[in-house]
């Protein structure tokens, strides 16, 4: 099919400068087609940033990026209104927030403050300045990225905030051979200077969501996702289980990968596959519990039954 | 002793008024046997804990509640005599159960009142075991097991009707459990017993019978038994109840022969032939602590434990403490004892040395003008008729040492005991054998069931004379002064004088003439005869019939598997119902299936984890056993196909798919 093709050609373009990481790709790629925003929590300098800029060149949309740091104000994300001498009237200049695809980066550097102005945007797709709402471009996209909290000078996003991202990636370290084949790479670093080919079209893009909700889900497959909810709810080891929420995009995103395999129909394996990205920032383990989400997600795909009732 | 109470162990307000409520209903149905004040402490002690749940006064201190214990003995003492017996000891746990109240504090006290309230529940049926009180406790029992279920429920500071679902729903599941138990529980006799009965009153027709016995007995409109005939009814001018023999005259009362008093060879009945047609039927029996039984004449036990005597009564060794209910036979027409012993003979014409000279008299006279004894029985029955002798309810008091002289010449009225005693000691007087007969004349029919009730106003004596050739003939002379007694009962014996239950003006048997309650009255009186014949008569005797009805013969294995399993049958539909809200529903056929193909190749050693999806799991196959790589594939798509692509949603494609994913099963390669 058509745009199954787009896609593996994304994919595959987007795996030229980050190297060895297709299955975080893939599932960036399946984030941002099911109109969700991405959270990537990853260690300085695992290429968090690469990531974002190649998926929107690669879906040939408009990108900026901002910075956050703790001085940084919600005006300096949303823009401001200015007296304009000449026309003797405010004008207002658009803030970087304008675009299709924002790269937010190191969120959790910034004041909650200015987190909450974000998070608001990307919430309701639009923003309101001086009493005045604005549309946001369609689509909208936020990646943001953010160092693991425990290090310092940071401000760690509550769950409520969590919730908006529709998946959280860690990258993680590149295998040794992909890693060796970076240093042999005379492009390592330096994507800015050969630009990706635009592989997927705006109207290839709408396409797309069309067709994933034509994805089949049986009653066999949604009894195995309330079978994986209800667990999350009912065991001790869950502080919180995931929401209906959760649960709802759970199977967005298990459709849209189905789509991006080019099936017409969920299997249990594409609900495994987006699980860990999808549930892994919802769920909190109760206080005796040792592990974190990541290992409350395997304990959840361990624990629950593909086949039964 | 105002200790701080933790808001937990407090009763909630919504149980403190059911258990009041449960307090009130359990005193209802003793209410006609309790003093009037033991209703003013419960309304008091309600009050009073009422006013001390809104904190206006305070709840009694130690040395108060010492007093009013002390209290309610004395009264107790001073209103029935005594503190043991049935009556005060049930009135003393009705008054505890009152000032308990006044202890209610705490949720542990509350458990004591509520688990005493089902005690108290129980202690109605000491005294009755009617229909109406059965299901009146059955109410009781949902008011206590309410006031239990409230308690449970804190923080309910409001009087809540609502609370009744809950409780009666447990007891509507307990009830098919009280079937079983009732009917298949062993029915073990007591260890040990309290003689509760021994200031419960002697019921019935007494062993001893002077002038005014039976007309006292007559004020009574209590069932003495109830008889149901397998046949015709005949009669009731025929139905003549025998219980008793009174062949000694006492001290100006009539007793039956005590045991020791018969000779050896008199010990035993006569043996007598039946003549005549057969009279089948089965006597109910209310308690009367006597040892006798009620019979048609000639009449034949069929069943163990009833002995018949030589004077053709039967006799139950044991005192009848409980409803008793025996078959009998009966043959009217045959002849008793047509040969009379020496013995016999001289006692049934015993009479005192003197006394009563002016009837001896006038026997002595008839007897002379008489051709025979029967010409001389028809001639004092003929004088009966003729003198203006008047029966009724209410004679004058006979006193001095000649009362049936003064009876026969003076007052000339009497009831039926008057007329059997006079008659007796005339044929006496004459030397014809006689003796005085008592039990009860006649019934009522219930049209509803066909059974004869048999008040305690039916009771009646008559007489039995002794004829060559005929033996003992009875002969009623009552009959002769009152036909009506007879052929129509007491009531319309007795209609002119109004004297009929005339100390009971609320006995419904006073408004018979009224249709529809004489209707009622009568329904209720079979719905009675089955209850008592089928609830409160069901002993181990009806038990081990009805097993052995239903399993033949039955031993103790038997039995206490029957108990088991029946037990079992109750309870396990119940398990299953309760387990079965959390259970899964069963797998639809194409995960059965799968499930089938994971059984397999765990044989081949190839075990699916948990969380693992079929495609995963197929994978996994191949890569660790290619031989079977294939067909694992194939049969994973066919799974697929029908469990997730939902494309054969439509029965018939579906079952066709089902088909060839169950023969793809089935070609699992074999080891190689």
């Amino acid at each position: 099919m058509e745009i199954q093709g787009a896609i593996d050609g994304a994919v595959a373009e987007v795996g030229t400068v980050l190297l060895g990481k297709e299955a975080q790709v893939r599932l960036a790629l399946c984030c941002l087609l099911s109109r969700g925003h991405l959270l990537i929590e990853d260690l300085p300098g695992m290429g968090k940033t690469t990531l974002s800029h190649a998926l929107a060149e690669v879906l040939g949309l408009s990108y900026k990026r901002v910075q956050f740091t703790s001085d940084l104000l919600p005006a300096d994300i949303l823009g401001v209104s200015v007296f304009d001498r000449n026309e003797a009237s405010f004008s207002f200049h658009p803030g970087p927030i304008f675009t299709q695809v924002l790269l937010a980066d190191e969120i959790n550097r910034t004041t909650p403050r200015t987190q909450s102005a974000l998070l608001e945007a990307m919430a309701e797709g639009q923003v309101t300045i001086e009493g005045e709402t604005r549309p946001l471009p369609e689509p909208f996209f936020v990646i943001a990225t953010q160092n693991p909290i425990h290090q310092s000078g940071t401000y760690p996003l509550p769950e409520s905030q969590l919730d908006r991202f529709l998946m959280r990636l860690q990258l993680g370290y590149p295998d040794p051979q992909a890693e060796r084949q970076m240093f042999l790479s005379k492009h390592s670093g330096q994507f800015s200077t050969a630009p990706l080919r635009r592989c997927v079209t705006p109207e290839q893009l709408s396409e797309f969501r069309a067709a994933v909700v034509q994805v089949h889900v049986t009653d066999t497959l949604l009894d195995y996702l309330q079978r994986l909810v209800a667990f999350t709810r009912q065991s001790r080891e869950f502080a919180v289980g995931l929401s209906p929420r959760g649960a709802l995009a759970l199977l967005d995103c298990a459709r849209t990968w189905a789509f991006m395999d080019g099936r017409g129909h969920v299997v249990p394996e594409d609900l495994q596959a987006v699980l860990a990205a999808v549930a892994g920032h919802r769920l909190i383990p109760s206080g005796d519990y040792a592990g974190d989400g990541q290992a409350l997600v395997d304990l959840l795909q361990r624990s629950v039954d593909v086949i039964g009732r | 002793m105002k200790a701080a109470v933790g808001a937990a162990s407090l009763i909630p307000r919504n149980a403190l008024v059911w258990i009041i409520l449960s307090q009130f209903a359990l005193l209802l149905p003793h209410l006609g046997r309790l003093p009037v004040w033991v209703v003013l402490v419960y309304l008091s002690t309600a009050v009073w804990r009422l006013l001390a749940y809104q904190g206006r006064v305070s709840f009694p201190g130690r040395w108060a509640r010492v007093g009013l214990i002390g209290a309610g003995f004395a009264a107790i003492f001073l209103s029935y005599g005594n503190l043991l017996g049935l009556e005060p000891t049930v009135a003393l746990l009705l008054t505890a159960f009152a000032l308990k109240l006044l202890e209610l504090v705490k949720r542990k006290d509350a458990y004591v009142l509520i688990f005493l309230g089902y005690f108290i529940c129980v202690t109605a049926f000491l005294f009755t075991q009617d229909i109406l009180l059965v299901l009146y406790s059955l109410f009781t029992l949902l008011l206590v097991t309410t006031a239990l279920v409230a308690l449970h429920r804190p923080g309910e500071h409001r009087f809540r009707v609502d609370t009744l679902r809950l409780p009666a729903l447990m007891l509507a599941q307990a009830f098919p459990l009280m079937l079983v138990l009732f009917f298949l529980f062993p029915r073990i006799g007591p260890l040990w017993t309290v003689p509760v009965k021994s200031h419960a009153a002697r019921t019935g027709v007494s062993d001893f019978m002077k002038p005014g016995d039976i007309s006292s007995l007559s004020q009574s409109d209590e069932v003495a038994f109830r008889a149901e005939f397998e046949g015709d009814i005949p009669p009731r001018s025929e139905l003549y109840w025998r219980g008793l023999v009174f062949s000694v005259l006492d001290d100006g009362a009539w007793r039956s022969l005590r045991y020791h008093e018969l000779p050896g060879a008199e010990m035993r009945q006569q043996a007598t032939e039946p003549a005549g047609p057969e009279l089948s039927y089965s006597v109910l029996m209310m308690p009367t602590q006597q040892n006798w039984l009620y019979s048609l004449r000639y009449a034949r036990a069929r069943q163990s434990g009833v002995i018949p005597t030589p004077d053709f009564r039967l006799f139950s060794p044991v005192e009848i403490e409980d409803q008793l209910r025996y078959r009998v036979s009966s043959w009217p027409q045959t002849p008793l004892e047509t040969e009379l012993s020496d013995w016999r003979r001289s006692t049934e014409l015993v009479l005192p040395a003197t006394g009563n000279p002016r009837s001896r008299e006038l026997a002595a006279e008839l007897h002379a003008a008489s051709t025979s004894d029967a010409a001389f029985v028809d001639a004092v029955l003929a004088h009966f008729n003729r003198e203006n002798f008047v029966y009724t309810l209410q004679p004058p008091l006979l006193s001095g040492p000649d009362p049936m002289d003064q009876f026969l010449f003076q007052s000339r009225r009497g009831f039926c005991e008057h007329y059997a005693y006079a008659f007796t000691l005339m044929m006496r007087a004459a030397g014809v054998p006689a003796r005085v007969v008592a039990g009860y004349q006649g019934g009522e029919i219930n049209p509803v069931n066909g059974t004869v009730i048999v008040h305690q106003f039916d009771a009646h004596a008559w007489s039995e004379v002794w004829l060559e050739g005929q033996g003992w003939v009875r002969v009623d002379p009552t009959g002769a002064v009152s036909p009506d007694r007879i052929e129509l009962g007491l009531e319309q014996a007795l209609a002119g004088e109004g004297s009929f239950l005339a100390n009971s003006p609320l006995s419904p048997l006073r408004y018979r003439s009224v249709n529809w309650v004489n209707m009622l009255r009568l329904r209720y009186d079979a719905l009675t005869y089955r209850w008592q014949s089928w609830v409160v008569g069901f002993n181990s005797e009806e038990q081990y019939s009805l097993l052995q009805d239903l399993f033949g013969s039955v031993r103790a294995q038997t039995f206490v598997i029957i108990v088991l399993a029946s037990g079992a049958l109750v309870l396990v539909p119940v398990a299953w119902l309760l387990l079965g809200r959390h259970r899964r529903r069963p797998l639809d056929p194409a995960q059965q299936l799968y499930l089938a193909f994971c059984a397999r190749l765990v044989r081949r050693g190839l075990a699916r984890e948990r969380g693992e999806g079929p495609r995963a799991f197929c994978q996994r196959v191949a890569h660790a056993d290619p031989a079977l790589g294939r067909w694992a594939r194939d049969f994973t798509e066919g799974f697929e196909q029908l469990a997730y692509t939902g494309s054969a949603a439509g029965g018939s494609a579906r079952q066709q798919q089902l088909r060839n994913l169950r023969q793809q099963l089935q070609r699992m390669p074999g080891t190689s």
